[in-house]
């Protein structure tokens, strides 16, 4: 066996990525390297099990949330916890170009994988280190999950209705983000590397990453000392902007960003006398009388269809859109006819649709392969990368050091 | 030592994902050379934040923080003159970065299908909200509606809102940023791969899948069965008593969802008896709304008299992912973001000396850096078209 992904293409065809990570945010980075083509070798061991692993699983491979976050890569059991497996790490690690390891900090160096002995078996390689605050700092000590790092990074106090206790992002935001910062940051040194032969240390916080996705509200607390509280669907700079009923359950989202999108939309209505009402008419006018215009705007949805609505403001130039519930997520067919959903073999020979990334390039890299069974590229690791013979690797086993 | 310094990009974007995507390339050292129209520059030129003085077209403070360490070149797409220079600076660059809606691209003589066979080397990557060619009923998008459209909207804040309106997300631009941070690590990735092949491509980055794909753990699972898929506002919803709490000085987060968070909150809440009936693994098998309401009122009486730093200590010592919702000037003061240096002072000539964000990765070789200031429309124009030849303007 070749490499395994050597038919993939992609980007990064030919660069080798080890992982040890768990739950969402550090397997996400291997996702979106494993999607740009690289071969993502999953380190684990049944001692040390990834959280998704056995949450809401049937077995360690019939597992749903690790199938979700998973596809594309390959999974060696190795146990961490023993230091002949350590010692086959290392000697996977000197094969590889990064490794990506998202563990508590300080646990990389209690397992014997500091950054200093990887340096020392491979001083080229790119070792991305993600956690929710960065590694080191008076906070560091603190862990969380997610809807932590949105807590903390500002994100939590922007959302919510007016005046009560904010309600945040919904629980599922920012793993994936953060992942894609560890991502681009890891390029970064990967394609330094390429150009120099050096490697380098690139450590990722959490909560920061969450920070950045508000940037300009922090700016604008930097240079007019103005705090945002949550405001439920308010812009400073578009009136209309909110969130409006139509027929059953439907709900639309219009966002009126110029003055001629608002004719348009008056005259949509069929009240272009709106238009020029002296509450209405510019930009200030209607964020001073919003409630008011709220009001009109959603007496019009009410009732309507939300495909009438949305096709009738689209056509009008007006940015419109249905608030999409995960049925209409899995059946909207723009993102199937784009090639959002491809078509990956699962451990067990089925055949079923995942999510595919947010990007495409001229010459992606093909996306076949579903989450790997637990252990199923042992034997490829050890024998094709490190050149153990069969008994090598029957004595290893034997031992319960892989599996 | 800087990690994109042989790289030229001609940014030709004028919104936040791509200005956005720009800068996180610029902030690593790539030169960026910013197409601006003349008189009035970016739209973003004019977008609040605003500085109480300055002149028009330099006073926002979103379009300082978005363009950080890039030049400024006004050109009029406008004219023919425009246009033939436009063509010369790409055939200099590496990367062509464009953020405008489909079709604009083609109106400026960058048509994506045919780019590459003019010019085969370069990286062109377009971010529109939903791909190249939409339908037409989507052709009109802001990042309210993306959010929506996405999955993220319907399901913020999440279930038993059913009557309320569904919310935005977080601040006014985090479809953008979130966009053009894939944008920019595509980008990369076509780098690193032209350095073999000596080959450019085209990059088509949609804002709606990247929104989606940000959701991958529960919509992988609705789309290939795992998960049953409802038109519920609570579809993404996690149960269990997690939430936001009001305490003395504003609020915090508390996260519980396994055994061990269990015994750390009942010790921070002081072991109260009445849970003493619950099951040990309840909140994995045996979540109740009377549990869940329970608890949640014994830790909001707890809160009461407790600071959200203080109580946040207190808790992550006991192993209870509990944490403050903090607001921007918590953040400039936080000893851990001081620490990690993630705020950098910077000095503008209209805006003066303001703290800005910066990245959330340090680089031991080549960190990112803010090297210069926002530009000043056309501050570099003279600089960078001398050498493009040829062109009176």
């Amino acid at each position: 066996m070749s490499s395994v992904n050597s038919k993939r293409g992609g980007p990064l065809q030919g660069v080798r990525v080890v992982e040890l990570t768990k739950i969402w945010a550090g397997p996400e980075t291997g996702k979106q390297l494993a999607y740009l083509g690289a071969e993502v070798i999953r380190i684990e061991s049944e001692g040390a099990i990834d959280g998704t692993r056995i949450l809401g699983a049937k077995d360690f491979n019939n597992a749903p949330g690790h199938q979700a976050v998973n596809p594309q890569k390959l999974s060696a059991q190795i146990d961490i916890k023993n230091s002949k497996g350590i010692e086959l790490i290392l000697d996977l690690i000197r094969e590889s170009d990064m490794v990506i390891e998202n563990l508590r900090p300080g646990a990389m160096e209690r397992l014997g994988l500091g950054y200093d002995v990887i340096k020392s078996v491979n001083p080229n390689v790119i070792c991305v280190s993600m956690s929710m605050y960065g590694n080191d700092g008076p906070l560091a000590y603190q862990t969380g999950y997610a809807p932590c790092f949105a807590a903390i990074g500002g994100l939590t106090a922007l959302v919510g209705y007016e005046g009560e206790t904010p309600t945040g992002i919904n629980i599922r935001y920012g793993d994936p983000t953060y992942g894609a910062a560890g991502t681009f940051a890891g390029l970064v040194a990967l394609l330094h590397r390429r150009n120099t032969g050096k490697g380098q240390f690139v450590d990722v916080s959490a909560v920061e990453t969450m920070t950045t996705m508000i940037a300009d509200s922090v700016m604008e607390h930097a240079i007019n000392g103005v705090e945002h509280q949550c405001d439920g669907n308010r812009h400073s700079e578009m009136a209309p902007h909110n969130l409006y009923r139509c027929s059953g359950d439907d709900w639309v989202s219009i966002a009126v960003a110029s003055e001629a999108a608002w004719i348009s939309l008056a005259d949509a209505m069929g009240t272009p006398a709106l238009a020029e009402d002296s509450r209405f008419k510019s930009l200030a006018d209607r964020k001073a009388n919003e409630n008011a215009l709220d009001g009109l705007v959603g007496a019009w949805t009410s009732g309507r269809s939300v495909g009438d609505v949305v096709s009738q403001l689209q056509a009008r130039g007006i940015a419109a859109g249905k608030s999409q519930t995960s049925i209409d997520m899995i059946s909207d067919s723009l993102l199937w006819s784009r090639g959002f959903y491809p078509e990956v073999t699962e451990f067990d020979g089925t055949v079923r649709p995942t999510v595919g990334p947010g990007a495409k390039l001229t010459r992606s890299a093909a996306i076949t392969e579903g989450a790997p069974a637990l252990g199923k590229h042992t034997a490829y690791v050890l024998g094709e990368i490190l050149g153990l013979s069969s008994e090598e690797q029957e004595q290893l086993a034997a031992a319960g050091i892989t599996r | 030592m800087s990690a994109l310094g042989k790289y030229k990009i001609l940014e030709l974007a004028e919104d936040v994902s791509g200005e956005y995507c720009g800068k996180l390339l610029a902030d690593f050292g790539a030169e960026v050379i910013k197409v601006e129209r003349p008189g009035c520059g970016s739209p973003t030129r004019h977008m609040s934040p605003l500085a109480a003085e300055g002149a028009d077209n330099e006073k926002s403070g979103l379009f300082a923080y978005l363009n950080t360490n890039k030049h400024s070149v006004v050109l009029d797409l406008a004219t023919e003159t425009g246009l033939k220079t436009l063509v010369r600076l790409v055939g200099q660059v590496d990367i062509v970065l464009d953020d405008h809606p489909d079709g604009w691209l083609k109106s400026v003589g960058l048509d994506p299908h045919s780019f590459n066979d003019k010019w085969p080397s370069q990286v062109l990557c377009s971010i529109t909200a939903y791909g190249q060619n939409p339908p037409d009923d989507h052709r009109h998008a802001q990042d309210l509606t993306v959010f929506h459209s996405s999955g993220w909207g319907y399901h913020t804040p999440g279930g038993s809102y059913d009557e309320r309106p569904p919310l935005k997300g977080p601040g006014r631009f985090l479809v953008s940023y979130e966009t053009g941070m894939d944008a920019a690590l595509t980008i990369v990735a076509a780098l690193y791969e032209r350095e073999a092949s000596g080959k450019g491509q085209f990059i088509d980055v949609a804002k709606n899948e990247v929104m989606a794909s940000r959701s991958d753990y529960v919509l992988a699972q609705f789309v290939n069965g795992d998960m049953d898929a409802r038109p519920t506002r609570d579809a993404y919803d996690l149960r269990g008593p997690a939430g936001n709490f009001q305490c003395k000085d504003g609020y915090v987060y508390m996260w519980m969802a396994a055994p061990n968070e269990w015994t750390a909150f009942k010790k921070l809440l002081g072991e109260p008896e009445c849970f003493n009936t619950y099951p040990p693994m309840w909140l994995m098998m045996e979540l109740t709304p009377e549990r869940i309401a329970e608890t949640r009122h014994h830790l909001r009486e707890w809160l009461k008299d407790k600071g959200k730093d203080e109580a946040a200590a207190a808790a992550q010592k006991l192993g209870l992912p509990l944490v403050a919702l903090n607001n921007p000037r918590d953040l400039e003061r936080s000893p851990q973001y001081i620490h990690r240096n993630y705020f950098a002072r910077v000095e503008h000539p209209v805006l003066g000396a303001t703290l800005y964000p910066t990245v959330p990765y340090k680089m031991s070789e080549t960190p990112a850096e803010i090297r210069s200031p926002a530009p000043l429309l056309g501050q570099h124009t003279l600089e960078k078209l001398a050498h493009v030849g040829g062109e009176k303007r």
